[in-house]
């Protein structure tokens, strides 16, 4: 037999899902507000309704795999071909202004292709970088400060953002990074203004050389957690593979979740996402 | 991007006007809420990539069917319905044929199947393995509610019901997941 507790019970469950929602009519909510410490089963309920709403908003999506995308493209390829010749160009209902040519023709669309395109990109910078005469440090003039030598840490960061009145210039900010120590001691802060510069300096080629400067410095812990907390403000796709092959390289686990989110970020470009997908492969 | 400011409506316009390479911008912004859709009604990822590929294949053979002044949205979804339908008639069709089912086994057909299966399911946690273990129409709710962020009116459309009749089911949904995910 069904007290009259038991049917409260039983008619306000079935209002808790949406209680927890704040989807409730006024009204409603009132009487499931005023019915809640009265009954421990429906203040469970609640609990775990509230625990389980937001699991479900935690959950990450699903990724598919990025062979998706190319046999996404080889099958649009194929349509396209058996497509009437000529075309008709006449506009459409609503003619989009877009006209989005495949960047990768299917038939070889190979994403190591891709990836090794970009490694080699890098790699070319890389190299012209070194290649580049460095030199005339006295007849520097930009790093030179009257008051300290260029090679502190204090110099450094005041010179790379202009702080001492003068507007220091992309490639003055690289000869910079580049010429910063190769060693650091243990609290170094040399290693801080350099992660500064990697994560704020508005150049992506100052910012590729800073991670070159850093790699130097692997030895020393804030690296690693600097690197991997920076894969998450990067924009430009090469500074996101040179720290992604860097996290990989220095074996950052801790780098994994950031991977995982740059892996599904939508404004990422493939080769990039591809990238930190494969690095999550490595380090797990 | 240029592409991003134009409506998913007049990209599939273009698309149903042979402008075919207009697909690409959908496909950018649809193939992984696709995936992620057909993913948790199967549960298998890899059949999930062809079941999505399989989506965007109809797109192109049914381009003439589509109305522009239908949300594009409400469309593909409908599509990839239809898709996971045709999957699951399939898959029960073999089933009721006379297989030997030790011989699959032994040929790794079914093997191979149970194996993405638990790579889902070892990869996902807890919740997912509920999700898995509700009856398909309430995870499909729950899956376009919580996860592709459907409104109950969008559902109802979808599902050829109320919003309000769609918003009942998906907190009766709620509440046979919390019974499983809960459950000690």
């Amino acid at each position: 037999m069904k007290t009259p507790e038991l049917s409260a019970y039983h008619e306000l469950e079935a209002l808790l899902p949406a209680y927890v929602e704040h989807c409730l009519p006024a009204a409603e909510a009132d009487r499931v507000a005023a019915h809640l410490p009265t009954c421990p089963a429906c203040q469970l309920q609640v609990t775990q309704l509230r625990a389980l709403t937001n699991d479900l908003d935690a959950a990450l999506p699903e990724v598919p795999r990025t062979a998706l995308r190319a046999n996404f493209m080889a099958m649009l390829e194929e349509q396209k071909a058996l497509l009437p010749t000529a075309v008709p160009s006449a506009p459409a209902p609503a003619q989009p202004e877009a006209k989005v040519v495949s960047m990768w023709p299917t038939a070889v669309a190979n994403n190591w292709m891709r990836i090794a395109a970009s490694i080699m990109l890098i790699a070319a910078g890389v190299f012209l970088g070194r290649q580049l005469p460095w030199g005339g440090r006295s007849t520097d003039g930009v790093a030179t400060t009257s008051e300290a030598d260029k090679n502190t840490p204090y110099a450094l960061a005041q010179a790379l953002t202009g702080d001492n009145g003068r507007t220091v210039s992309a490639s003055d900010r690289i000869r910079l990074v580049t010429n910063s120590p190769k060693e650091s001691e243990p609290g170094d802060p040399t290693v801080q203004v350099l992660l500064n510069t990697l994560n704020f300096d508005p150049n992506p080629n100052v910012r590729l050389a800073a991670c070159e400067a850093l790699y130097r410095l692997r030895d020393d812990p804030r690296v690693r957690e600097g690197l991997a907390n920076s894969l998450p403000i990067q924009t430009d796709p090469n500074v996101q593979i040179a720290l992604i092959d860097m996290v990989v390289s220095m074996r950052v686990r801790r780098a994994v979740p950031q991977l995982e989110r740059l892996a599904k970020r939508p404004d990422a470009l493939p080769v990039v996402r591809a990238q930190a997908e494969a690095g999550i492969g490595k380090l797990i | 991007m240029t592409t991003t400011s134009t409506s998913d409506e007049a990209l599939m316009a273009a698309v149903r006007a042979d402008d075919l390479d207009q697909l690409v911008p959908l496909f950018e912004r649809y193939h992984g809420p696709l995936f992620n859709y057909l993913t948790r009604l199967t549960n298998d990822r890899e059949t999930s990539e062809d079941l999505t590929q399989t989506v965007f294949e109809r797109i192109l053979k049914y381009r003439s069917s589509y109305q522009p002044t239908q949300p594009f949205k409400a469309w593909v979804y409908q599509m990839a319905r239809n898709v996971h339908a045709d999957y699951w008639q399939r898959r029960e069709k073999l089933r009721a044929a006379d297989v030997d089912v030790e011989e699959v086994e032994r040929t790794g057909g079914l093997r191979g199947a149970a194996v993405s299966q638990m790579r889902v399911s070892t990869c996902a946690d807890d919740l997912h393995e509920a999700l898995a273990m509700l009856p398909a129409p309430q995870r499909e709710i729950l899956v376009l509610n919580r996860f592709q962020g459907f409104g109950y009116e969008e559902i109802g459309q979808l599902l050829g019901c109320t919003a309000e009749a769609a918003r009942v089911k998906a907190h009766r949904a709620l509440q046979a997941l919390r019974k499983i995910y809960f459950a000690t």
